[in-house]
C-alpha cells in the first residue's frame, strides 16, 4: 500500500473536486456549444420534449434552442462565428424501412456537413442510400453541421430559425421534424444531450 | 551539454521513440493503419480517425452504460490495453499512444528552459492527483449513466478530448485546414492543458497523461497489480546505485517522463509508463527491466 501522506490527501481531493466541477461546466458547454441531439423516424414534428417509442429503444427528443451568449468565456473570445450541432444517434423506430433523406430548412447561413459512417451516404442530397430497417440504428454515426455564422449576422437576436427535415428518400413522406433555433441573449437552451451517452 | 544530453536521450531510447511514430501511423488519420485493417476486415465503410479507438468513452461506459460495451471496437482496444498492462505494464501508454507522443515530443524538442518547467516532485501528489481524477471521472460516469444527476452533470470524455484536438490538427496538417475552424471551449482547454501546460511546461511532457487520462490511470493500477504477480516491470537494485540523481533530474534530457521515480529511487507503480528510458540511461545500471518473482512484492 501506498502510505498517504497530507499533501497526497489534498492533492487527491482537489483533483476530485476539479474533475467534477469539470462535469457540471461540461453540462452546461452541452447545452449551448455542439449540442448533441437525438433522432428518431418517424416522430413527427417535435414541437416539445417527447419520447419516441417503436422498434429499439425509446428515443428522447427535443427541439434545440442555441443561445450563443450562454457559450463558454473561452469560446466566445477565440472563434464566437462558428457554432455546430451534431448527432450520433439516427434510429428508425417505425415498422417498415426507410432511406434516411436530411435536410435543414430555412437556412440562409453557410452550413459545413461532416458525415461519417458505417453506411453508404451520398453527399449531393445528404441521403443515406442503404434502408435503414425498423429497430435498427445507423451504425457508427457522426454527423457534424458547422454554422459559419457571417459577421453581420452575429449582432441579430436570431440567427437561424429553422430546423433538420428527414424524410423517406423513396416516397418524399417527411419522417421527422427537429426544430432548430440560434439566437443571442434570452437564456433559451434545450435539447442537449450528452454525447457520449 | 544540454544538446548533447538530450543526443544521447534520443540515441538510447531510439526504438521507443521509432515505436511512438509507429503508435502515430497505426491510430491517426489519415493514416490510421491498424483501424483501417479493422475495418476493412468487418466490412465497415466508416472512416476510421483516431476516435476509432477511444481512450475514454468505453471507460465511461465500463461505469455508466455497461451494455455499450458488447460488440464495440473502442472497447475492445480499451481491454486489450488493460489486459496487456496487467502482464507487460501500460506499453500501449509508453511505446504507442499518439496523444501522449506528440506531447512528449513538443516537450523534449522544444528548448524552454528548466526552470519555466513544472515537475511535482513528491510522487505520492502525483499519485494523488492521478487517481483524484480518476475516481471524478468514473463519479461523473456513473452521475450521468444512471441518471442520478443527468441534467446537472454531462460525460467528460468527449467534451475535454485531447484525442479531437490530435486528429483535427493532424487533419489541418495533411490538406484539410477547415477541420481546425471549429473550437469550443472544451476543446480550447485540452489544447491548452495537452500541448501547452501538459506538454510544454511540464518536464517529460506528459502532464494530459497523468493528470487527465483514464486508461492511462487504470493501466498503471492493472500494472501494479501484475508487477505483485511477477510480470514484466522496472526493478531498481539499490546496490549498485550511485547515487548520481540524474533519474530524477527534469528537461528534454530527463529520464523518467511521467516522474515515476521516487525519492528514495524505486519506482512508482501507479505512475510508470514502462518506457524503460530508467534502464536505458541509468549508466550504473541501477534499474533493469525484468520479470519473475524475485524481488516482485518488494518492487511492487
Amino acid at each position: 500500500m501506498i502510505p498517504l501522506n497530507k499533501k497526497a490527501i489534498i492533492a487527491f481531493v482537489t483533483m476530485l473536486a476539479i474533475t467534477i466541477y469539470a462535469g457540471a461546466y461540461s453540462s452546461a458547454l452541452s447545452r449551448s456549444e455542439i449540442v448533441h441531439f437525438w433522432v428518431a423516424v418517424p416522430a413527427g414534428n417535435v414541437t416539445s420534449p417527447m419520447v419516441a417509442r417503436g422498434a429499439g429503444p425509446p428515443i428522447n427528443l427535443a427541439p434545440i434552442s442555441i443561445d450563443l451568449d450562454r457559450r463558454g468565456v473561452l469560446k466566445n473570445w477565440l472563434s464566437p462565428d462558428i457554432e455546430a450541432i451534431s448527432t450520433h444517434w439516427i434510429y428508425n423506430v417505425g415498422k417498415r424501412p426507410v432511406k434516411v433523406q436530411m435536410e435543414l430548412v430555412n437556412c440562409s447561413i453557410p452550413v459545413k456537413w461532416e458525415v461519417n459512417a458505417n453506411f453508404e451516404y451520398n453527399p449531393d442530397n445528404h441521403t443515406f442510400t442503404q434502408p435503414l430497417m425498423p429497430g435498427q440504428s445507423i451504425p457508427n454515426l457522426g454527423i457534424d453541421w458547422i454554422f459559419q455564422i457571417p459577421a453581420y449576422y452575429m449582432d441579430e437576436r436570431v440567427i437561424y430559425d429553422g430546423g433538420l427535415m428527414i424524410k423517406d428518400a423513396n416516397t418524399g413522406a417527411l419522417l421527422t421534424f427537429i426544430p432548430i433555433k440560434i439566437v443571442r441573449g434570452g437564456g433559451e437552451t434545450s435539447g442537449g444531450a450528452s454525447c457520449c451517452s | 551539454m544540454l544538446f548533447m544530453r538530450a543526443k544521447a536521450t534520443l540515441i538510447k531510447n531510439r526504438w521507443r521513440y521509432l515505436s511512438l511514430l509507429v503508435g502515430f501511423l497505426l491510430f491517426v488519420a489519415p493514416f490510421a493503419l491498424l483501424t483501417r485493417a479493422v475495418y476493412y476486415l468487418m466490412g465497415n465503410v466508416a472512416q476510421p480517425t483516431l476516435h476509432t479507438i477511444c481512450l475514454r468513452m468505453p471507460i465511461d461506459w465500463i461505469f455508466g452504460a455497461p451494455y455499450r460495451l458488447a460488440g464495440s471496437v473502442m472497447a475492445a482496444f480499451v481491454i486489450v490495453v488493460l489486459v496487456t498492462s496487467i502482464f507487460f505494464g501500460p506499453i500501449f501508454c509508453g511505446w504507442l499512444c499518439p496523444v501522449g507522443a506528440v506531447s512528449e515530443g513538443i516537450s523534449r524538442a522544444l528548448p524552454i528552459p528548466d526552470r519555466f518547467r513544472l515537475q511535482i516532485r513528491d510522487t505520492k501528489v502525483t499519485v494523488g492527483l492521478r487517481y483524484g481524477f480518476l475516481l471524478g471521472f468514473i463519479a461523473v460516469a456513473v452521475l450521468v449513466g444512471y441518471s442520478i444527476a443527468s441534467s446537472q452533470f454531462s460525460s467528460i470524455c468527449c467534451r475535454y478530448c485531447a484525442s479531437s484536438v490530435l486528429q483535427n490538427l493532424t487533419d489541418a496538417l495533411f490538406g484539410n485546414p477547415s477541420a481546425i475552424e471549429y473550437w469550443h471551449s472544451g476543446s480550447i482547454l485540452s489544447l491548452v492543458g495537452w500541448l501547452v501546460v501538459g506538454g510544454l511546461f511540464m518536464a517529460g511532457g506528459r502532464g494530459w497523461c497523468l493528470f487527465f487520462c483514464p486508461l492511462g490511470a487504470l493501466s498503471s493500477l492493472a500494472h501494479r497489480v501484475g508487477a505483485r504477480l511477477g510480470f514484466y516491470r522496472v526493478d531498481f537494485d539499490p546496490k549498485r546505485c550511485l547515487d548520481c540523481k540524474k533519474c530524477s533530474e527534469s528537461g528534454p534530457q530527463g529520464i523518467c517522463p511521467v516522474w515515476a521515480i521516487k525519492e528514495d529511487r524505486t519506482v512508482e507503480r501507479t505512475l510508470c509508463i514502462n518506457c524503460k528510458e530508467c534502464v536505458n540511461l541509468c549508466q550504473s545500471g541501477a534499474y533493469s527491466f525484468r520479470r519473475g518473482w524475485n524481488g516482485a512484492k518488494q518492487a511492487a
